[in-house]
C-alpha cells in the first residue's frame, strides 16, 4: 500500500455507475432508428424481442426504445430481471393501468420460467398491452432487433467515456481488447477500469476534491 | 446542475424500472382499497353483529312471556345443512299481545345439530311456565330469550381489522415517502451511517464488521483465538455430497450394466451412456481425495492473536499452530488486504475481488509435524499505517485476513484464512 | 431554471477531517429566483465508487419548507453543520472508493430540482494499489 495521502479524487471513466444499463446511449447503424424500430413494433401489434449475446447492449436498446415509445404516444413499462429470476418481481394484478396501448418491456425475459412467461404473455394479451422482451436467444417473439456489438461501435462507446481523454488510447489496444473478450462489450469496458485506474496512479494525478 | 424531471426513470439492479410516481400512485390506490375494504367490512361487522348485540343487551326491555312451539330451523350452504334453534313465543307489550319465532339476537346457523336441539330441550312448550324475554322498546317485535354473546364472535372483528391495518400502513409509508429524494429515503429507511445522524457523532464504527466472532472466541496462548474463514470446510462437506450423490446413482446403473455383462446379455446402450457419467464419478473421487489430503492429512490450523480489534500502525503478537502427521517444505502466514465489488452485469451479478495488500509475515522451511508434537511459531504482525479499515456495505467489501499457507510432501497446498477486524485508527488521525 | 447552479463552500477550504470534527460551510443558489424554490435538502453522505454497484448512506440530512424556520435566509444562501462519524473513511481504492460529499438538492415549483455535490475526505488513509503478485 502506498503512502499517499492525497490520492486522485476524479472518477474513473470506467466506474460501475457509468457503464450500467442504460447508462450508455445506444449506438445505432447506419439507416437505424428508434423511430423505426418502435414502427416495426407497432406493425407487428406491439410484440418483439431484441435479441444478442452479453454486452451487446441490449439494455441500452431497451433505454432508448423505452423514451422513443414514450415519444410515439403510448407508455412504456420496463421490468429489469437478473440473477436467474424466475419470477417477475411485481405481481401483474397489482401493477397500476399503464394506460392504453402500452407496451411492457422485460429485460432478461429468458430468466422467467415457463409459468411467469406465460402469466406475463397472458396478462398482456387481456389487457390488450405491448410486450417487449430481451433475450441471448429467440423466445418465440417477433424479432424487433439483434443486437450485436461491433468493433466499432466498441471504439466509439470507449471514445464516448474517455471524452477529452480519447486520445489515451489507441486503436489498436481497443481492438485488441475487444477481441480478447470475444465481443463482450461490457467485459471489455471493465477490463478498462484496471487500465484507467493503473495510468491514473501511474501518472501521479492528484487533483484536489471536485466541487460544483 | 439543472436536471429536468423525468417521469419514467431507469433504476439499477434487480428493482423494477419504471416511474416511482406511478408506481406509487398504483400501490397507493391498492392501499387504499385494502383500507376501505376493511372499514367496509367493519362496517358490516358493527352493524350486524356488535351494535344490535350491544342494545340487546343494554336497552331491551324485560318481559316475560309463553313458550308455544319450538322447532330445528335448518338451511344448506356448500351442500352442508346448518340448524338453529328457533323458539315460538307470545307475550305483551303495553297492552297488545306479540306472537314471534326467535331465539338471540344474531339469528346464526351452525353446523351443530346437537348444540340447537340442547338448546331446543330447554324451551319445550308448556302453557304453565313463563320464561323471560327482552324487546326492542323501539320495535316490539323485535324479542330475545337469550342475551349474552359468544366471545368468539368478537373475532370476526381481526379479519376487518387486518385489512384496515394493511391498507391504512402501507398508505401511511407511501404518504410518508411519496416522492421523496434518494437521501430522504436513505435517511427514512433507516440506513444512515450512524444512528446518531443528523450532525452527531456516535461512538459506533457504521459498516465495519462486528468483531463479536472473533473476540467471544479466547485462546491459550494469545488473548484470541482467530476462526477460520468458513469457505474450506464448506468446500469439501460439497465435495463430499457431490462425490457420494454422483456416484451412488451412477453406481445403481453400473451394476445392472456390468450384471448384465457377466451374464452374457450386455446392454451396449447402457454401458456406452454411462462411461461419461463414470468418467465424471471417477474425477469427483480423485478431486475429493485430494481434498481430503488437504485438509485431513494436514490437521487444523490454529492462529491465536494478542489484541482485536486491529487499529493501523498498531503491531500485535501471533501464535501459529500446525497440527497432523506430515512433512512441511514450507509454512509462511501472510496479512492481506482483499477489495470485494459486486455489480449486475447485464442480466448476472458477478463478485470481483481484488487483493490490494498482502505482506509476508513468517516463513519457515523444513519441518516435521506430529500428531503429538505440532509445529508451532510466535511472530509479530503490524498493520501500516494509514491502512483503510475493516468495510462492509450490500455491494462493496474491504476485509483483511491472515493467510496460512503451506506445501507438504506428497499433499497438493494448502491454505487457510483468517479473518481479522480492522477499526479506523483512534481519534481517526493515524498520526496521533 | 436554465443556468441554474449550486455552489458549497467549507469553512477551513476544505481540508481533511477526521472522525468527530464538525464539518460546516455554507451553500449559494445562483440562477434562482426565491418564488422558483419550492424546498432545498441539504445531506452529508457517503456513497462508493468502483466496480461494484453503489451503495449510498446519509449521515446528516435537512429539509427546508416554507414553513420551517429560518426560509428566508435558506432561499439563496445557507449554512450546513455536522458532527462526523467514526466511519467509514474516505478510501481510494482498485475497486472499491468511498467517496463523502455534501450534497445539495432544490426542488423547483415548476418541477424540476437542481443539484450540487462538493467532495470532501474523511480520514487519511492510503490509497490502495493492487498487491504485486
Amino acid at each position: 500500500m502506498s503512502r499517499d495521502h492525497d490520492p486522485p479524487a476524479a472518477e474513473n471513466r470506467f466506474d460501475a455507475r457509468r457503464l450500467r444499463p442504460g447508462a450508455i446511449r445506444f449506438h445505432w447503424r447506419p439507416g437505424q432508428s428508434a423511430e423505426a424500430l418502435v414502427a416495426r413494433l407497432e406493425r407487428n401489434g406491439c410484440w418483439g424481442q431484441i435479441v444478442g449475446p452479453h454486452g451487446s447492449g441490449k439494455s441500452a436498446l431497451v433505454a432508448a426504445m423505452r423514451d422513443a415509445i414514450r415519444r410515439s404516444g403510448r407508455n412504456a413499462v420496463v421490468i429489469e430481471l437478473h440473477d436467474n429470476r424466475r419470477r417477475l418481481p411485481v405481481r401483474l394484478h397489482r401493477m397500476p393501468d399503464p394506460g392504453k396501448g402500452a407496451v411492457v418491456i422485460v429485460d432478461g425475459y429468458e430468466q422467467l420460467g415457463r409459468w411467469s412467461r406465460f402469466s406475463l404473455r397472458r396478462f398482456c394479451r387481456r389487457r390488450r398491452l405491448g410486450l417487449l422482451v430481451t433475450a441471448h436467444a429467440s423466445v418465440g417473439f417477433p424479432d424487433l432487433c439483434r443486437t450485436s456489438a461491433g468493433l466499432d461501435t466498441a471504439g466509439d462507446i470507449v471514445r464516448d467515456l474517455l471524452g477529452d481523454e480519447a486520445r489515451l488510447i489507441s486503436d489498436e489496444e481497443i481492438a485488441a481488447r475487444f477481441h480478447r473478450h470475444e465481443g463482450d462489450l461490457r467485459e471489455m469496458l471493465f477490463s478498462l477500469y484496471d487500465w484507467y485506474e493503473q495510468r491514473r496512479r501511474g501518472s501521479g494525478d492528484s487533483s484536489a476534491g471536485s466541487g460544483v | 446542475m439543472a436536471r429536468r424531471f423525468r417521469v419514467w426513470q431507469k433504476k439499477r439492479g434487480n428493482r423494477r424500472t419504471g416511474s416511482p410516481k406511478l408506481g406509487s400512485f398504483g400501490e397507493a390506490v391498492f392501499f387504499a382499497a385494502f383500507f376501505l375494504l376493511g372499514c367496509g367490512g367493519l362496517a358490516a361487522v358493527f352493524a350486524t353483529l356488535v351494535v344490535p348485540q350491544w342494545r340487546a343487551n343494554h336497552e331491551f326491555v324485560a318481559g316475560r312471556c309463553l313458550v308455544l312451539d319450538s322447532r330445528l330451523g335448518t338451511k344448506q350452504a356448500d351442500n352442508i345443512t346448518l340448524y338453529r334453534p328457533e323458539i315460538q313465543i307470545e307475550y305483551e307489550v303495553d297492552g297488545e299481545t306479540y306472537r314471534n319465532w326467535t331465539y338471540d339476537v344474531r339469528g346464526e346457523y351452525s353446523a351443530d345439530e346437537a348444540r340447537a336441539e340442547k338448546i331446543l330441550a330447554q324451551f319445550r312448550p308448556d302453557p304453565n311456565r313463563r320464561c323471560d324475554c327482552w324487546y326492542d322498546p323501539s320495535d316490539p317485535n323485535t324479542v330475545v330469550l337469550v342475551r349474552s354473546s359468544g366471545w368468539w364472535a368478537w373475532l370476526t372483528l381481526i379479519v376487518p381489522f387486518s385489512f384496515m391495518v394493511i391498507g391504512g400502513g402501507g398508505l401511511a409509508y407511501l404518504v410518508f415517502s411519496w416522492g421523496k429524494s434518494t437521501e430522504r429515503r436513505a435517511v427514512l429507511a433507516g440506513r444512515a451511517g450512524s444512528r446518531g445522524g443528523n450532525g452527531h457523532a456516535t461512538s459506533g464504527f457504521p459498516c465495519v464488521p462486528s468483531a463479536k466472532n472473533v473476540t467471544d472466541s479466547p485462546g491459550t496462548t494469545l488473548a484470541f483465538r482467530l476462526p477460520t474463514e468458513a469457505a474450506t470446510a464448506w468446500k469439501l462437506v460439497v465435495t463430499i455430497l457431490a462425490c457420494l450423490v454422483w456416484n451412488g446413482i451412477v453406481s445403481v446403473f453400473a451394476f445392472g450394466a456390468i450384471g448384465g455383462h457377466l451374464r452374457g446379455e450386455p446392454d451396449w446402450l447402457l454401458t456406452l451412456v454411462l462411461l461419461p457419467f463414470a468418467a465424471v464419478g471417477a474425477g469427483l473421487a480423485l478431486f475429493l481425495v485430494r481434498q481430503l489430503l488437504a485438509t485431513t492429512g494436514v490437521g487444523p490450523t490454529l492462529v491465536e492473536i494478542s489484541d482485536q480489534p486491529l487499529r493501523p500502525g498498531g503491531s500485535y503478537r501471533l501464535f501459529l499452530s500446525q497440527t497432523g502427521r506430515l512433512r512441511l517444505d514450507s509454512l509462511e502466514v501472510i496479512l492481506a488486504c482483499d477489495e470485494e465489488a459486486t455489480f449486475r452485469h447485464g442480466t448476472n451479478t458477478r463478485t470481483e475481488t481484488r487483493r490490494v495488500y498482502e505482506q509476508a509475515v513468517f516463513s519457515s522451511q523444513s519441518s516435521d509435524v506430529r500428531p503429538a508434537a505440532p509445529f508451532t511459531a510466535k511472530c509479530e504482525v503490524e498493520l501500516p499505517a494509514g491502512a483503510m479499515h475493516s468495510f462492509k456495505s450490500d455491494h462493496n467489501e474491504v476485509s483483511w485476513k491472515l493467510i496460512v499457507r503451506g506445501d507438504a510432501a506428497g499433499r497438493p497446498r494448502f491454505e487457510r484464512a483468517f479473518p481479522l477486524i480492522v477499526h479506523p485508527p483512534q481519534n481517526g488521525n493515524p498520526d496521533a | 431554471m436554465n443556468g441554474a447552479t449550486v455552489t458549497i463552500h467549507f469553512d477551513g477550504n476544505g481540508r481533511v477531517y477526521h472522525p468527530g470534527e464538525t464539518l460546516s460551510g455554507e451553500y449559494r443558489l445562483h440562477g434562482l429566483e426565491p418564488d422558483e424554490i419550492k424546498a432545498i435538502e441539504v445531506s452529508v453522505l457517503w456513497h462508493t465508487r468502483g466496480k461494484g454497484d453503489e451503495d449510498l448512506a446519509v449521515h446528516h440530512f435537512r429539509r427546508l419548507e416554507p414553513d420551517n424556520g429560518g426560509w428566508l435566509a435558506a432561499r439563496t444562501t445557507g449554512r450546513f453543520r455536522a458532527v462526523l462519524p467514526n466511519s467509514p473513511l474516505s478510501y481510494q481504492g482498485m475497486i472499491v472508493k468511498i467517496e463523502w460529499c455534501v450534497r445539495l438538492r432544490v426542488f423547483l415549483s415548476q418541477g424540476g430540482e437542481v443539484l450540487g455535490e462538493k467532495i470532501f475526505r474523511l480520514g487519511r488513509v492510503a490509497s490502495a494499489k493492487a498487491a504485486a503478485s
